[in-house]
């Protein structure tokens, strides 16, 4: 009993940090829903193996199903990881893992969006007819068609509501990788009604409808894989910290500035502020009233405060400094 | 409510069927008009050497299980048969290049030209003499799906017993 109870105990934290209650409980259902996308997933190429049995045009699509396992299973191992606590060998932890499957994650979209660009652009250019004929079922016969479309769209519905959930948990706990899984979520269902509209585009005589469509698909996800993988590698190369959707620089550091500027011993402060997973590291700079030097609980409670903040505040060191530096700050040349 | 919605359900499913037919197209229709143009025409059948199933051996016409399918499918759409002989590789281009309408030769559904030819669903299953099963199919012209679903029927109506 003791043994689960740690376990769950773990589950709170991410490395040095606990986590409050509402990312805890983000992070539990975003768990859940990753376990529940893949056991749909399996069901969902089983599924396609059985209706489209030899066609060309579905072979296609168990290649992409293939590729979508990949940021679920990122996400997985990424915030098991991300859970241990820092070591000798790892001082900062291993919240970068989540940058690694973010990483993994936006290369996978891009890939997925660029092998159905690439693919379907083929079957343009070579006028592929793609050919979808009879099948016997329960002793009667139906054109393919007919059990492809309503196969297709009922693979899309899952995908539709899991990347909604997910979307609502990724900035909650500040994960970027669930961020790029709800993209592929998209991607999944956009590609579904798709296929649904080329199948029936063949049907009514028109060769390239199917191919057509995925081509103006393609290109949204190739964008959001773009985007994502930008987004990862730019995090991972030190970008000031974002938030989770990388749109805008993350509030939490005009935040932290503030709070340690308004307090009395402080006359100036700045800080830089990096993104290692789910949590920051955060090197603060503060120039001290009168060149006077603050006490070491002053400096503590400083401290105390910013962590105070956000529970992505932790890895915090605050340097008392005579000038602000900036060559560590280059914001200070901008401004 | 409910019957309303049923009601304006199968009004909407009427609408749809009525533009359908109106617009004078069936699901799944030929791209190329295949089927349209063989019907009461001529209907090019490229045939390779695979007794039992294709004989072209003979000094006169094409003999074999699939050769009189194929002749009873041209009646069933007042067709003439134009047999063109020759082997799967060259038979095969010539349907590519849209110079046949549909290929026989004992082809079962591992046929490895899926790349250039719709096979159609299996019509009769055969034992091997290694015990395996094979599924015999008929090769069609990529893409055109009404002209294949056509055969593909008569060939399962005519329920084949060997």
């Amino acid at each position: 009993m003791n043994g689960s109870s740690r376990a769950g105990a773990e589950r709170y934290r991410f490395g040095h940090t606990e986590l409050p209650e509402k990312p805890a409980k983000a992070l539990r259902r975003a768990i859940r829903l990753e376990w529940i996308d893949l056991v749909i997933r399996v069901v969902t190429v089983v599924a396609m193996i059985l209706v489209a049995g030899n066609s060309q045009a579905m072979k296609a699509a168990w290649i992409e199903d293939a590729l979508s396992f990949l940021p679920p299973i990122a996400f997985l191992i990424a915030v098991r990881i991300a859970r241990r606590r820092p070591t000798e060998a790892h001082p900062y932890g291993f919240h970068r893992s989540v940058g690694v499957a973010h990483l993994v994650a936006a290369t996978t979209l891009l890939g997925m969006g660029g092998y159905l660009l690439i693919d379907s652009a083929l079957g343009l250019l070579t006028a592929e007819h793609p050919p979808i004929g009879l099948i016997e079922i329960f002793g009667t016969t139906v054109w393919l068609g007919w059990l492809m479309i309503p196969t297709v769209l009922l693979t899309a519905i899952p995908p539709m509501i899991l990347g909604r959930m997910k979307l609502k948990l990724a900035p909650v706990l500040h994960n970027k990788v669930l961020y790029a899984d709800a993209d592929m979520n998209k991607a999944d269902w956009m590609t579904a009604l798709t296929t649904a509209v080329g199948v029936f585009g063949i049907g009514i005589g028109l060769w390239w409808a199917d191919s057509a469509a995925a081509i103006l698909i393609s290109f949204s996800i190739i964008s959001d894989g773009w985007k994502n993988l930008r987004s990862a590698v730019a995090d991972l190369m030190d970008r000031r910290a974002t938030t989770f959707d990388a749109k805008e620089p993350h509030p939490l550091i005009d935040e932290v500035d503030e709070l340690l500027t308004g307090i009395d011993w402080v006359e100036d402060a700045e800080c830089r502020i990096r993104d290692e997973g789910h949590v920051f590291h955060i090197e603060a700079f503060v120039v001290p009233r009168n060149g006077r030097m603050p006490t070491l609980d002053q400096l503590a409670e400083a401290r105390e405060a910013c962590v105070d903040l956000d529970w992505k505040v932790q890895d915090m060191v605050i340097v008392p400094v005579e000038k602000l530096p900036e060559e560590f700050l280059p914001q200070l040349r901008s401004a | 409510m409910a019957s309303r919605w049923a009601g304006i359900r199968r009004g909407g499913a009427a609408v749809v069927l009525l533009l359908l037919t109106g617009c004078g197209v069936s699901i799944p229709a030929d791209p190329q008009g295949t089927l349209e143009r063989v019907s009461g025409g001529e209907l090019r059948v490229g045939i390779s050497h695979q007794p039992p199933w294709t004989d072209i051996t003979g000094s006169e016409a094409p003999s074999g299980i699939e050769v009189d399918l194929v002749e009873e499918f041209a009646g069933a759409i007042d067709a003439e048969v134009a047999w063109t002989p020759g082997g799967e590789e060259q038979l095969m281009m010539q349907l590519q290049e849209d110079q046949l309408d549909m290929i026989v030769g004992g082809f079962t559904d591992s046929s490895p030209w899926t790349s250039h030819a719709a096979l159609t669903t299996p019509y009769v299953e055969t034992k091997g003499l290694d015990g395996s099963t094979a599924k015999h199919v008929m090769a069609t012209v990529m893409g055109e799906n009404e002209f294949t679903t056509t055969l593909e029927q008569f060939l399962l109506d005519q329920d084949v017993r060997l």
